[in-house]
């Protein structure tokens, strides 16, 4: 296996002691975490572990208070999301992010359509469709028409059309937040070979889940967080799903 | 939300009625349909309905709020509600009239002079909508008494009256198309509605304007500047309302400041049009064929002798009935 040697060379993003407080309470606190190109790292922790605070400031949602972010070695500071996408970080929430009233080829192309005529800014829908009809089958999504309005879609299309998205944004770093919570089985299977598949092109993935099976199956570290603290990353290779599960409920043995 | 349960098969070629009856196009074509009904049964019970001469009265009589509704289908669609646009609307027949008789600046300058009112009032709209995050009704509101005061304090609330042939014609004049005599602002309104069908139809605002309206956070998350084209919207709007108030005051042949507003009938017929209120779904189409469904049944109940008072009672049904056709067909 390859991946073995993932956690070599120079990561993509550096988190050095990052922390988040509101006033008195310290959401996240002291963070250090190295993600490497073609690595998927699962992210667990109960409730109110500082998960989503500490991806929403990989993801520009929110500054941290304290600590650094480097990217490919190089400082940087993410005040809103769009730093974030600079920095070729893409985030999919839970509720997707999708307007569901426009097609799957719109929301692909969301923010990065395709124009002619630099005054008018006329919209070459043809060549979008024809363009997310190629990603999409590269990616094996299967979305019958990308005319099709994203209300009409299941939750599993959805997801697909969030994931197609950034895939077509060109991230280096996908964080996913809870990407299964709303997935029956078969969507579910769907979305962890598009993960593995995304690694396999050498982007990194951060994903929060609940779903022991899941961060079994897709990641190569998992990190477990607790009370704002990252208490222990593991090797998902070397370690089995009781031992996170004890981290996650008690803690540092 | 309503989820709607896999369809897989909605595109697999065949025509599904019930998703066109849901669709934004399907409302249109019900209008077209309700507004044939409506020109059939005028034609029947009056004689001087069916008529090339009433119909291009119809044409100007809606081509104020034709206009305005035009950019205000825009600023639907993207979630947002301008009620200053009949204030605007009457402050830039003033100041068109002022600029007119109290300036050598000729009719351009009038023009352009009520144009800058309508896309400031907009941009101070704008800018505390989308940057302050203050509700647009209130907002819009307060816009509606500041405005309507100033332009009642710089006429000093008297009529100014417009003189100059070469701006009359914007609102008097006909335009000759074989026997056909098309009346000067309906030519606006329609020459309106094309330029800003084609908008939203073709451009990237326009497919912004219904992405926002969709949803204005997965807009920002892709770094789309939603700001920016909010704050364009309420200029637009204010714009729109400026220019259909220089065609209502050639029409007039004065600026009048006290006016009462026209906006109520404005968001009426983009409503009824089929622009959702939540924003994110709506079409020029539906305007039009709106605009032109409640001007044919105020003219009609004209010529039947029905009082305009039980004129504007039939307006209020036909949007109530509309809105609850449009809650009904959810049910589908």
């Amino acid at each position: 296996m390859q991946h073995a040697e993932t956690t070599q060379g120079r990561p993509f993003l550096e988190a050095r002691n990052i922390g988040k407080r509101y006033g008195g309470l310290h959401a996240v606190r002291d963070v250090n975490l190295s993600i490497y190109p073609g690595e998927v790292i699962g992210i667990v922790g109960d409730n109110g572990a500082g998960k989503s605070t500490f991806i929403k400031m990989l993801a520009g949602d929110h500054e941290p208070t304290s600590g650094e972010l480097l990217i490919e070695g190089r400082p940087v500071r993410f005040s809103n999301p769009r730093d974030a996408k600079q920095a070729q970080i893409e985030t999919i929430y839970q509720d997707l992010a999708l307007c569901e009233n426009l097609s799957v080829m719109d929301n692909i192309f969301l923010g990065h359509e395709l124009t002619r005529n630099p005054v008018l800014r006329l919209l070459q829908r043809n060549k979008m469709h024809i363009e997310s009809r190629v990603l999409l089958d590269d990616l094996g999504i299967g979305i019958p028409s990308t005319h099709e309005l994203v209300v009409n879609l299941s939750g599993g299309q959805r997801q697909a059309t969030a994931l197609a998205r950034v895939a077509k944004a060109g991230a280096k770093l996908i964080i996913l937040d809870e990407p299964s919570a709303a997935l029956g089985v078969r969507e579910t299977r769907a979305l962890l070979d598009l993960i593995l598949r995304f690694r396999s092109q050498g982007k990194s993935i951060l994903v929060i889940s609940h779903e022991m099976r899941d961060v079994f199956e897709i990641t190569d570290r998992i990190a477990i967080f607790k009370r704002g603290e990252l208490i222990a990353i593991k090797r998902t290779k070397e370690t089995t799903p009781d031992e996170i599960v004890s981290l996650i409920i008690r803690g540092r043995q | 939300m309503t989820q709607s349960v896999t369809q897989p098969d909605r595109n697999a070629g065949g025509f599904n009625l019930f998703g066109f009856a849901r669709s934004q196009e399907g409302v249109v074509v019900f209008l077209l349909v309700a507004l044939m009904i409506v020109v059939a049964v005028f034609s029947a019970a009056s004689p001087y309905f069916f008529d090339v001469r009433n119909g291009m009265n119809i044409g100007r009589a809606i081509s104020i709020i034709g206009i305005a509704s035009a950019f205000t289908t825009l600023l639907m669609i993207a979630g947002g509600l301008d009620l200053s646009i009949g204030a605007v609307m009457n402050a830039a027949g003033v100041v068109a009239a002022m600029v007119l008789t109290q300036t050598n600046l000729g009719v351009g300058g009038a023009i352009v002079a009520a144009v800058a009112v309508g896309a400031l009032v907009g941009w101070v709209n704008g800018m505390f909508i989308a940057k302050l995050g203050i509700n647009p009704l209130i907002m819009t509101i307060a816009m509606q008494f500041v405005v309507r005061g100033l332009t009642l304090g710089f006429s000093a609330s008297a009529s100014k009256v417009i003189v100059d042939p070469t701006f009359l014609a914007i609102g008097q004049s006909y335009f000759h198309i074989g026997p056909l005599a098309i009346p000067a602002p309906l030519l606006w309104m329609l020459l309106t509605m094309l330029v800003l069908w084609f908008v939203l139809r073709f451009t990237l605002f326009g497919k912004y304007v219904y992405a926002v309206g969709g949803k204005a956070s997965a807009c920002r998350r892709a770094g789309i500047n939603v700001n920016v084209i909010t704050i364009q919207l309420y200029m637009l709007s204010g714009i729109g309302a400026a220019l259909a108030g220089v065609v209502l005051a050639a029409i007039q042949g004065a600026g009048i400041p006290y006016g009462a507003g026209s906006e109520l009938s404005v968001i009426s017929a983009v409503i009824l049009g089929g622009v959702s209120l939540a924003g994110g779904i709506g079409l020029i189409e539906g305007t039009l064929v709106a605009v032109l469904l409640v001007g044919v049944l105020k003219n009609g109940m004209t010529l039947m002798g029905i009082s305009s008072v039980f004129q504007m009672v039939a307006e209020g049904l036909v949007l109530v009935g509309a809105v609850t056709l449009d809650r009904l067909k959810r049910r589908l």
